[in-house]
């Protein structure tokens, strides 16, 4: 049966440490061996919306993998934009390649996709709605920085309300045990209820509008952007859109271990002084990204077990 | 009031359905509803309102001369007034009966009530929705994976 990875909520907690133990694997592995795991393999990379950055991320771990890569980045240039159905595309696309990611803006094409391909499909984003693969190299990040997930306490700081990244890794989190969680944002934005209710029951959660409570507590800290366009209302946007501001200054009561996440791209929320902190853990999330990546394709397309 | 007079009030049907425990004043909307599905275009139907009901005070119900109900009909039933029970008539008797519970799975007779939701955009596209809290009668979207209200849901019927 083909397998895909569409939503973190398909995902037990045992198939997400299947996915950290195969990054894990494929790290180690010497760069001649990871060079051929995928060789002669085609993945289709579909794009209807831009995103460079997870686009680049995907294609590098393909090519590094022996693999290679054909798609497009914006629909412009595409049937698409004469009218054709997604369900059409994915058929046509799929008769050329072993693989597909999709980014798209509508929440729910990748589950489309899945359900007419016959090939794995793997999400790249739909819309506000998920992006498992970022959720997966945010646990990567956090296992590789401090060699467990269990029993962290984690700051989730600025938009709660709206972020896909936050609710999938609230969602994901809550799997493993003991997670303490500390969410600061301001008064507008808050984790919404039907996110706090996860399968597993209540977080164990204190709300905040103090980031500096956060910064003296937490061994990691996952700032996000506060995003324009997912603010219906222009004047809202403006009044909490430097709500939180990480400078090294602030720092200064953090734990020595205390790292600092941040899926990218970054705005005003973390100051430049912070990047030659030892806390500063963007950039390495970005590197672990490329290998989770590599983890999520070895496994779909069967290039490790 | 004699129970003559009670027949006349309600006429017994022979053959069909009888939904009841409709909440008084719902029969209408329920009325309105199946008007939607062809299936009842030449089928005898009958609504009764207000009647004094021991569990609901007052409530209506529908009598409905028909061989079957179409199961998208009893999807919609279930979704919009779970409590109300529905007796199949054989030979003026009451041959069966089932109360109505809010569905499971609501599966293709439904809009997804976010607009940016891929169902809404694909042509030919259906939707499906899971029940996930039965006590609020919150539902997940399949695709989108929001959660609705049974309410937010039944919104989209227009009815």
């Amino acid at each position: 049966m083909k397998r895909d990875l569409i939503s973190i909520e398909d995902l037990s907690l045992r198939k997400i440490l299947e996915f950290l133990d195969l990054a894990r694997r494929i790290e180690g592995m010497p760069l001649a061996e990871r060079a051929h795991l995928l060789d002669g393999r085609l993945l289709g990379v579909l794009f209807f919306e831009p995103s460079t950055r997870t686009r680049l991320s995907f294609e590098a771990a393909m090519l590094r993998l022996g693999g290679r890569t054909i798609g497009f980045s914006e629909v412009a240039s595409t049937s698409v934009a004469k009218g054709e159905s997604l369900s059409d595309t994915i058929r046509t696309v799929e008769q050329y390649c072993d693989a597909i990611v999709i980014r798209h803006p509508r929440e729910g094409a990748a589950r489309l996709a899945a359900e007419v391909s016959r090939l794995p499909v793997i999400n790249a984003g739909d819309g506000a709605n998920q992006h498992p693969t970022q959720t997966l190299l945010d646990l990567y990040t956090l296992q590789h920085l401090f060699g467990r997930i269990d029993g962290l306490r984690i700051a989730l700081v600025g938009d709660l309300k709206y972020s896909r990244t936050v609710h999938s890794l609230v969602h994901a989190l809550a799997k493993f045990s003991g997670i303490e969680f500390v969410l600061v944002s301001p008064e507008s934005l808050r984790l919404p209820e039907y996110v706090k209710a996860v399968p597993e029951g209540r977080l164990q959660a204190r709300e905040t509008t103090d980031l500096n409570e956060a910064i003296a507590t937490c061994d990691a800290i996952y700032m996000t952007r506060i995003q324009r366009e997912r603010f219906p209302d222009p004047l809202e946007y403006e009044k909490v859109k430097d709500s939180y501001l990480l400078d090294r200054a602030a720092l200064r009561r953090a734990k020595p271990h205390l790292k600092v996440l941040h899926p990218l791209p970054r705005v005003n929320e973390i100051a430049p002084d912070v990047d030659a902190t030892p806390h500063a853990a963007y950039f390495p999330q970005v590197g672990y990204g490329l290998i989770m990546r590599q983890a999520i394709l070895a496994s779909l397309l069967g290039g490790m077990s | 009031m004699s129970p003559e007079e009670k027949v006349l009030l309600i006429p017994k049907i022979e053959n069909g359905f009888v939904i009841d425990h409709i909440p008084a004043g719902a029969g209408g909307r329920l009325l309105h509803l199946m008007q939607r599905h062809r299936e009842f275009d030449n089928v005898l139907i009958t609504l009764g309102q207000h009647y004094s009901s021991r569990r609901l005070g007052r409530k209506d119900l529908l009598k409905i001369q028909a061989n079957e109900l179409p199961s998208r009909f009893l999807q919609h039933l279930a979704l919009l007034m779970p409590g109300v029970t529905v007796k199949r008539i054989r030979d003026f008797k009451v041959a069966e009966k089932v109360v109505m519970e809010t569905p499971d799975l609501v599966h293709e007779i439904l809009r997804c009530p976010n607009p940016n939701c891929i169902t809404n955009h694909e042509r030919g596209m259906g939707t499906t929705f899971h029940l996930v809290e039965r006590e609020t009668k919150t539902f997940r979207c399949n695709h989108c994976e929001r959660h609705f209200t049974q309410t937010a849901l039944t919104a989209t019927l227009n009815i």
